[in-house]
């Protein structure tokens, strides 16, 4: 299945400098979040939203067509 | 001999021009560290009770500690703090850049300011001298002007400059006290306390250094951050600002916007920090951003710092004045709706040119907007300004006549809470500040300890007194190991003001403070995500003092001494739990997003501030320290002036 990824700040740099954190990724039927983030290499904390709603689920199962973003967050400051 | 610090303590007079220079022993330095916990002992001990915030009894203490100075990142740090003109209680604000390193290696650890000139002057510090100098032509200026007249008639263009600007000089009551004309020491008005002074700035140059206790164990840390630096959670804030968090605050409904009824605002991207790096920084347009648009502070390896130049439209910005971070992109942007980004860079310029706090600026602004909005006020009381949500031009128009004291502006240059009584007509409900001074941008709906923190701290609402709750709740699994030295070893829920949660509360409120005394970035030092955890930050102390005993327990102590110490300065001057107020919109639903309808509850809050003066040692019906509380924290000297 596809899914359209949007990537911020230091995130973005696990894709190519061009793609400006853009892209859209192939995912076997049945991936979750957590198995987008092992994919992407994700070690540190970050915030998802699944088409525009926040999804802190990890476990969620994603679907064709879904936009998923992700944002590296520090809390206070 | 004396590692990390020099053990002297300059004094000034300023209504007789005389100085003396203290020389406290290692016994004093082992108690405070310095920074906001010794500037609390010159405070309590030496400021009348009742002085006026800007009357010549108040006393401005601007402290280094042990470690200001040591080749490592997020050191260069200092803390100003004095009675605050903003809430009457104590005021207290952290900056950093180079001037906290230089003024360390001019030869004083700390000064402490008394009385007032009788014309303006700028104190002078160099290699161990010190004098008064002439101010009349400073007067006036602007920070950058005033930076460069100083450089030129001493002399040096590495000379480092702390200094107010007109805003200081007018009494805007939430004015700051600037270094580098971008660096601040922006809350709680200590601007306005130096202004009141007739004191315009002080320059520092020195080649002073003190010793390092083990140079080596110094070198260690400080190459393992460096290095460590690009794989740690602080990666992104390093290079997108502290802004990179806007995107993750809306998605999480947790971004103030229409004055803090919502926690999420639809035109964010455009004020994002991924958005800012690749607009607005210096060297954007050629791809040399990185290199071009971000600063530092002394010997940090981080670069977290904005410079912005905008040269083209309606709002140009000279990168002098370097560039907004999260919470002025909050205040000045989705508080008043507004997505407008060169508007707000604007809006940060005229806050560092005129040298006011952009949290209390903004927020200030915002109550006015929601106040017209709301039909309370009207273009006849704005000066024809159409504060419509979302209008930049009158958002930038306001910051300036704030900042001169101008008409509308002259009201709101009291801070939204004396404006909001003076216009009263219900104004008064749209108001967001605890103690005076105006909430930043981390909300007490959705992060429920920052509900205690923003109404017990004794400076009024704050965003850097503790850890905010994803630590201990779903980013808990992070960060196990360094919670876990703290004392922690379980989640908590969110939004569920447990025992464990306000227990977290106060712990990390005395690590926090603890780093507010060793004036440590909170970036780049915490319990948490930081670069640096607890261990480190003991064993940091340990290699530049060389007191080799020092423990965790120690630090955790002195941060519940500073905070007891600011918290007796209050009782003193006739402040208690009835002054531990949240704003009133808190306890209505927030509307939109991810916190649609989450709001506080009364009888929780009211539980969990029972709970909080309990785990403090505090007297739960007056919120104040006990006698028995100050004497275990040797602090038997409070207990005599507080009569208790």
């Amino acid at each position: 299945m596809e899914i359209h990824l949007q990537l911020y700040s230091i995130l973005r740099e696990k894709l190519p400098s061009d793609a400006k954190g853009s892209t859209v990724m192939q995912l076997d039927e049945g991936a979750t979040l957590a198995d987008l983030i092992n994919e992407l290499d994700i070690k540190l904390k970050v915030v998802i939203s699944v088409n525009g709603d926040h999804e802190p689920d990890k476990l969620r199962q994603l679907r064709d067509g879904d936009h998923v973003k992700i944002f590296s967050s520090v809390s206070g400051g | 001999m004396s590692h990390g610090y020099h053990g002297k303590i300059l004094h000034v007079d300023l209504t007789n021009g005389k100085f003396r220079v203290e020389e406290p022993g290692e016994a004093f330095y082992r108690k405070y560290m310095g920074g906001s916990a010794l500037a609390m002992h010159y405070i309590l001990k030496e400021m009348p009770r009742d002085a006026e915030p800007l009357g010549p009894d108040n006393i401005l203490v601007l402290a280094l500690s042990v470690l200001t100075g040591a080749a490592i990142s997020g050191q260069s740090r200092m803390t100003a703090a004095a009675k605050s003109p903003l809430t009457g209680a104590i005021g207290d604000s952290q900056g950093g850049g180079f001037f906290p390193a230089e003024l360390k290696f001019a030869g004083f650890d700390a000064i402490v300011i008394k009385g007032r000139s009788e014309k303006p002057v700028y104190l002078w510090i160099n290699d161990g001298h010190y004098e008064l100098r002439d101010a009349s032509h400073l007067w006036g200026l602007i920070t950058g002007e005033a930076e460069a007249t100083i450089k030129e008639e001493l002399g040096d263009d590495k000379v480092e400059v702390l200094q107010i600007g007109p805003a200081g000089e007018k009494g805007v009551r939430f004015a700051g006290i600037l270094s580098m004309s971008n660096r601040a020491n922006g809350r709680t008005g200590m601007g306005a306390v130096m202004g009141a002074k007739n004191l315009k700035a002080v320059a520092v140059r020195g080649k002073i250094r003190p010793s390092v206790a083990d140079k080596v164990g110094l070198r260690k840390l400080a190459k393992w951050g460096a290095t460590n630096l690009k794989d740690s959670d602080i990666a992104g804030l390093a290079k997108y600002g502290t802004n990179e968090t806007t995107g993750a605050n809306q998605t999480s409904g947790t971004l103030p916007s229409y004055n803090y009824n919502s926690g999420v605002f639809d035109d964010w991207e455009p004020i994002d920090g991924t958005t800012m790096y690749d607009t607005v920084l210096r060297g954007a347009a050629e791809g040399k951003q990185d290199r071009l648009g971000r600063d530092t502070c002394y010997a940090c390896t981080v670069r977290c710092k904005r410079v912005v130049e905008i040269t083209e439209g309606p709002y140009q910005v000279d990168p002098h004045y370097g560039g907004p971070e999260y919470e002025t992109t909050s205040t000045f942007g989705n508080y008043c709706n507004i997505g407008d980004l060169p508007a707000i860079c604007k809006a940060n310029e005229i806050c560092n040119k005129y040298g006011m706090d952009t949290i209390t600026c903004g927020a200030t602004i915002s109550w006015a907007f929601e106040a017209f909005n709301e039909g309370k006020l009207t273009i006849d009381d704005t000066d024809g300004l159409d504060l419509t949500w979302g209008n930049a031009e009158s958002m930038v128009k306001l910051t300036e006549k704030i900042a001169k004291r101008e008409g509308f502006g002259d009201l709101l240059a009291e801070g939204s809470e004396r404006a909001a009584r003076k216009i009263g007509r219900g104004t008064e409900a749209f108001l967001i500040t605890c103690k005076g001074q105006e909430a930043p941008a981390h909300m007490p709906r959705v992060k429920r300890s920052l509900a205690i923190i923003y109404a017990t701290n004794p400076f009024g609402a704050d965003h850097q007194s503790h850890e905010h709750d994803p630590a201990i709740e779903d980013d808990f699994e992070y960060y196990t190991e360094r919670m876990a030295v703290l004392g922690f070893t379980e989640a908590q829920e969110p939004r569920v003001l447990s025992d464990e949660k306000i227990r977290f509360t106060v712990a990390s409120q005395h690590l926090y403070s603890a780093m507010d005394s060793l004036n440590l970035c909170q970036f780049v030092y915490g319990p948490a995500w930081q670069l640096y955890g607890p261990e480190d930050i003991v064993a940091l102390v340990r290699a530049v003092t060389g007191w080799e005993d020092v423990s965790i327990e120690e630090l955790q102590r002195i941060g519940e001494r500073r905070v007891n110490m600011m918290r007796a300065f209050n009782a003193r001057e006739g402040l208690d739990r009835k002054d531990d107020v949240l704003p009133q919109k808190l306890f209505k639903p927030l509307k939109g997003g991810a916190s649609d309808g989450w709001k506080l509850d009364r009888t929780e809050v009211d539980s969990a501030l029972d709970k909080y003066y309990e785990f403090c040692g505090w007297d739960v019906k007056t919120g104040n320290p006990t006698r028995a509380k100050l004497e275990e924290l040797d602090l038997d000297w409070v207990v005599d002036q507080l009569g208790i």
